[in-house]
């Protein structure tokens, strides 16, 4: 890359060298105007420009409770807890990772009674509505930019255990739990997962059998596999939890149903009959306390069955409005949606946490000259370096579009809108996860060595979010479930010859569109090409699908196994069904900002996101969306939007909203917070 | 005088003779703040932006001397408040005496703690600064240091001496800058009545997410423990504007995650939204009560908290509505090499 000859490369290096030793001394007494060789922090917000209002940017991701967000940083900021720390004259907070995972989940549970006390929890379950709602997601995403160990302690209390008793339970366990669970006089945790278990919740093996002489029920852990493992609050502090239980009725199995089971008294100390073991040192998350637990006969009272389901009366009899057990299972997972409207909205922080940071360093990092003898150049103008991360921050404006429509159409659901909220947070879930995850690994590396120490955050995110792909369901799965779900409303339009109704799949009752021959910037760049591209890859995969699965089938091969026999198309489907609804999303907010920088920024970030997707999907080459030329001039418009988009970079980063105090020192004055009288800690 | 500041504080970062700069007050007083009577005068007279392009200076002096490239060093001999905070606490050195008076007290004139206090209130230890910021609370020399609104405590008869000492400096560090001052300094008793020694309250009241809830929390701290603190504390919040308190909240909870350089164009946005007396007349209304009239009894418009939108909070913040008029334009400074300590504020 460099033109430097290895013999100027060693004399730069010798004039360097010497010119540490020979100004150490002046150092001190010399005027700090002077110019030396010695590299000076240049901070990016001194030669960017930055050509859009950053506000009503920040306004365009961050949408609602903008002020509650700003509120809650200062609170983390202002206080001793949050373990600030100064670094080159600006102080960052961050957990302090190298305390044992005991101290993590002990400073974890203290941040949390900070919060409680400050007010923050107030209303999270006594009060309901769309506003609350809204509050409570830009809470948990304020919480988690901090640490993802605290939002995660937080939502399995308020969102599992809070949501099993607000969605299974019915009045006589909201009077008793809520204000309880609101005001942490209880801490509630979750256990359904087992050992043997995970996203297949229907084959846990934990067993609840009626009593009906004591009208009691009895929690059995059967066998070591039906242990409950990776339970979030229970090796430490968790007082309560809902268990996920087979139901046994006179000997009759009704299913998966879920139960209050008390596990520690208030002073701290395990329940008889029950045992409890740590799930020991994870790879992040250190902050939560993951237990598993075994249930030895322990006796319940018939009141702690979770009964909005399904009810068991006093004589044994099982009582359920929802006949079929696979529906009745279905009304038992569908208001866990929350978790994966969550789970989506912090793999998208996090990913704008981690390019802040590596582009915020690629603005004042330099590496290598293009002319011998003059200055380094900026990371960022490197067309590689842009490359790498310009699309990610495209990728990242439109997932967050995406999430805060999925987070809309949740906290406006209706019985009707269940789901297709099923189907999209699954989708979305599982692409945005996995794009957080790429993302850090890209910044990572884009911070060189910088990217490998704790305090910079882009290295060790990953392993703090690297549960996200796997909890709240495989993202493998999920990407499954989505063209399952496809698949049946292909199906159901085929068979009835209805038009396609939902899930945006109505542009399917047109005719198959043609892309242009001749691939334009002006076209590349057109909203209308875009969606029509991203659609036909969609509808073609589809297509392609359900013959795949009636060949399998009239091959013989049964419903399940032919879904494990087509994953390829199916992940293919999941995949394209997600990038285009994120587009349609980004593409209506995009619509929402009037004519002007910001705009034309938002629609050069809208091109590079779709084209990007065109780019590395190798579905669009392969059976031939774009031919091999089309391809090409999709490449070359994606490195041309990046370069048109650098000038915009500081602008794009300093939207995402995320204060600086929950960056690190690499996204500022790096020189100075490495310098030798501030390298005592 | 402002104009004339700029044009001094820019011709001296130029000017290799200069190593630093001292600032202090002529008399008794360091600065009792910026002439506000004679903005309302303008404003009488004219229009709002002549009132407004005394501030437009005032800031751009205020940003100038955060990103100065040479030390600063005030001596806050006497009364410093409103615009007298502007022209200090930016720079690099602020050295309190006993006889130092630090006040904000800008909500009791209908207006909101500007010349980037947003920076520099919201960067004190925990919610000190919206204590300072929403009530006016007089500081004296001892709590501007405990607080860190003060760099050095000298006793005000030792300034003649470190006033020499520093003129001798043949420097621009501000490490033998700050021995220096040090050799002269105190370690002053902070009183047993110092709002600083009662932290705790004021973090436990003070960080809550509204002026209601702050006013709440410290009534039911006062019911819990009467106390004149908290009694008077209670007394200056009621008696500020409504919509002084509210703008000034939010102004301080916005400083805190922004850089000095967007807290001056915000507070400029709100102060020409305050000149203008299109969402509120309370500034002139308080200056009347209290600069002109002085009978110290405004009449504030809305007159209650709970009268008071977010919307209507909201509209300070927003750009003005006027093709004319634009945002706070900052000088570039990017042709110097700025030192840490200014770096570290943008």
């Amino acid at each position: 890359m460099s033109s430097e000859s290895p013999t100027d490369r060693a004399s730069r290096r010798t004039r360097i060298l010497s010119n540490h030793l020979t100004t150490s001394d002046l150092q001190v007494g010399g005027n700090s105007l002077q110019s030396n060789i010695c590299l000076s922090y240049s901070p990016p917000e001194l030669h960017e420009k930055i050509e859009f209002e950053v506000r009503k940017m920040r306004e365009l991701l961050d949408v609602h409770n903008l002020q509650d967000r700003d509120w809650l940083f200062g609170l983390m900021m202002q206080s001793k807890l949050f373990n600030p720390q100064e670094k080159g004259g600006k102080v960052f907070v961050m957990p302090d990772f190298n305390h044992t995972k005991e101290q993590q989940r002990e400073m974890t549970m203290k941040r949390i009674e900070y919060l409680l006390e400050r007010g923050v929890f107030d209303g999270w379950l006594t009060t309901r509505g769309p506003e609350t709602e809204m509050r409570k997601f830009a809470f948990m995403e304020t919480l988690g930019i901090f640490d993802q160990s605290l939002a995660i302690k937080i939502g399995v209390h308020f969102f599992l255990w809070g949501g099993a008793i607000q969605f299974f339970g019915t009045k006589r366990h909201h009077d008793k739990w809520l204000r309880d669970t609101e005001t942490y006089r209880i801490k509630g945790c979750f256990a359904m997962t087992e050992l043997g278990h995970g996203s297949n919740v229907r084959g846990i093996e934990t067993v609840a059998t009626y009593d009906p002489k004591t009208d009691e029920f009895v929690i059995t852990t059967p066998c070591e596999s039906a242990q409950k493992y990776w339970i979030g609050g229970a090796a430490n502090h968790a007082t309560h939890t809902v268990v996920f239980s087979q139901l046994n009725i006179n000997g009759r199995n009704q299913g998966v149903h879920a139960f209050i089971v008390q596990l520690r008294d208030f002073d701290g100390n395990i329940c008889p009959n029950i045992r409890i073991a740590d799930c020991g040192h994870k790879i992040g998350l250190n902050g939560v306390d993951n237990g598993r637990i075994w249930f030895d006969n322990v006796r319940i009272p018939r009141e702690n069955l979770l009964n909005s389901v399904a009810d068991v009366t006093p004589d044994g009899q099982y009582k359920s409005a929802i006949q079929d057990p696979d529906q009745r299972f279905a009304a038992f997972l569908a208001p866990l949606t929350s978790g994966r409207v969550t789970i989506s909205l912090s793999a998208i922080y996090s990913a704008q946490i981690g390019l802040a940071i590596a582009i915020r360093y690629a603005l004042s990092r330099r590496a290598f000259s293009f002319v011998p003898n003059e200055p380094e150049v900026l990371l960022l103008d490197y067309p590689s370096h842009q490359r790498r991360l310009l699309p990610l921050v495209a990728k990242t404006y439109a997932m967050t579009c995406a999430g805060n429509y999925l987070k809309k159409m949740y906290v406006k659901r209706t019985p009707e809108s269940n789901k297709t909220i099923h189907v999209v947070s699954s989708g979305f879930k599982a692409v945005l996860t996995w794009h957080n995850m790429r993302t850090l690994q890209e910044c990572r590396e884009a911070c060189g060595g910088q990217g490998l120490k704790t305090e910079n955050q882009v290295g060790h995110l990953k392993g703090e979010y690297d549960v996200q792909s796997t909890f709240e369901g495989d993202n493998n799965v999920l990407m499954q479930q989505v063209s399952k779900a496809l698949l049946g409303e292909f199906i159901a339009a085929k068979k009835k010859n209805k038009p396609f109704k939902g899930l945006g799949l109505e542009y399917m009752n047109e005719p198959w569109p043609v892309i242009p021959s001749q691939l334009t910037s002006d076209i590349l760049r057109s909203s209308n090409f875009q969606i029509t591209t991203l659609r036909l890859r969609e509808r073609d995969l589809l297509n392609r699908f359900a013959a795949e699965m009636s060949q399998h089938q009239s091959s013989g091969v049964n419903k399940e196994y032919a879904f494990a026999l087509g994953y390829q198309l199916a992940e293919d489907l999941g995949r394209a069904f997600s990038d285009r609804i994120i587009f349609e999303t980004f593409l209506n907010d995009e619509g929402t900002v009037s004519t002007g920088p910001m705009k034309d920024v938002v629609g050069k970030l809208r091109s590079l996101y779709a084209l990007t997707c065109m780019e590395e999907d190798a579905a669009f080459l392969r059976y031939g969306y774009l031919s091999t030329e089309k391809a090409a001039a999709v490449r070359a418009e994606v490195a041309k939007l990046c370069s048109e988009l650098r000038p915009h970079a500081l602008g794009l980063v300093s939207s995402f909203g995320v204060p600086g105090a929950f960056l690190s020192p690499i996204a500022f004055n790096w020189i100075d917070s490495n310098a030798w009288s501030s390298s005592s800690a | 005088m402002i104009s004339r500041l700029l044009d001094l504080f820019l011709a001296y970062e130029v000017d290799p003779n200069v190593n630093l700069i001292i600032l202090k007050g002529n008399g008794r007083a360091f600065c009792a703040g910026g002439d506000v009577a004679a903005v309302v005068h303008d404003i009488r007279k004219a229009n709002w932006k002549s009132g407004a392009q005394f501030f437009s200076k005032e800031f751009i002096l205020n940003y100038v001397m955060a990103t100065y490239t040479k030390p600063q060093v005030s001596i806050l001999n006497g009364i410093v408040m409103g615009g007298g905070n502007g022209v200090t606490m930016h720079g690099r050195f602020r050295v309190a005496t006993e006889t130092s008076v630090f006040a904000m007290p800008e909500t009791a004139l209908g207006l909101f703690p500007d010349v980037g206090a947003s920076y520099f209130l919201s960067r004190l230890p925990g919610f000190f600064g919206e204590y300072v910021g929403l009530t006016g609370a007089r500081l004296d020399g001892a709590e501007m240091l405990a607080c860190g609104l003060a760099t050095h405590f000298v006793p005000a008869t030792k300034l003649s001496l470190l006033e020499e000492a520093l003129h001798k400096v043949d420097s621009s560090d501000s490490a033998i800058i700050s021995a220096i001052i040090d050799c002269y300094s105190q370690q002053p008793y902070l009183k047993d009545q110092s709002a600083y020694r009662r932290l705790d309250v004021i973090d436990r009241c003070f960080s809550r997410k509204t002026v209601e809830d702050i006013l709440s929390a410290l009534e039911k701290e006062y019911m819990d423990k009467a106390d004149d603190w908290i009694k008077n504390t209670i007394q200056s919040l009621k008696k500020a504007s409504p919509t002084s308190l509210k703008i000034s909240l939010r102004s301080i909870r916005e400083g805190r995650i922004q850089g000095v350089g967007q807290c001056l164009t915000r507070e400029f946005r709100m102060v020409c939204h305050v000149m203008e007396g299109k969402l509120s007349k309370d500034f002139f209304e308080g200056c009347r009560a209290i600069l002109l009239d002085k009978d110290r009894n405004p009449k504030w418009e809305p007159a209650r908290l709970e009268l008071i939108s977010e919307g209507m909070v909201e509209q300070y913040f927003s750009r003005m509505d006027d093709e004319e008029w634009d945002d706070l334009k900052l000088p570039s400074r990017s042709n110097f090499v700025l030192p840490g300590h200014a770096i570290a504020k943008l």
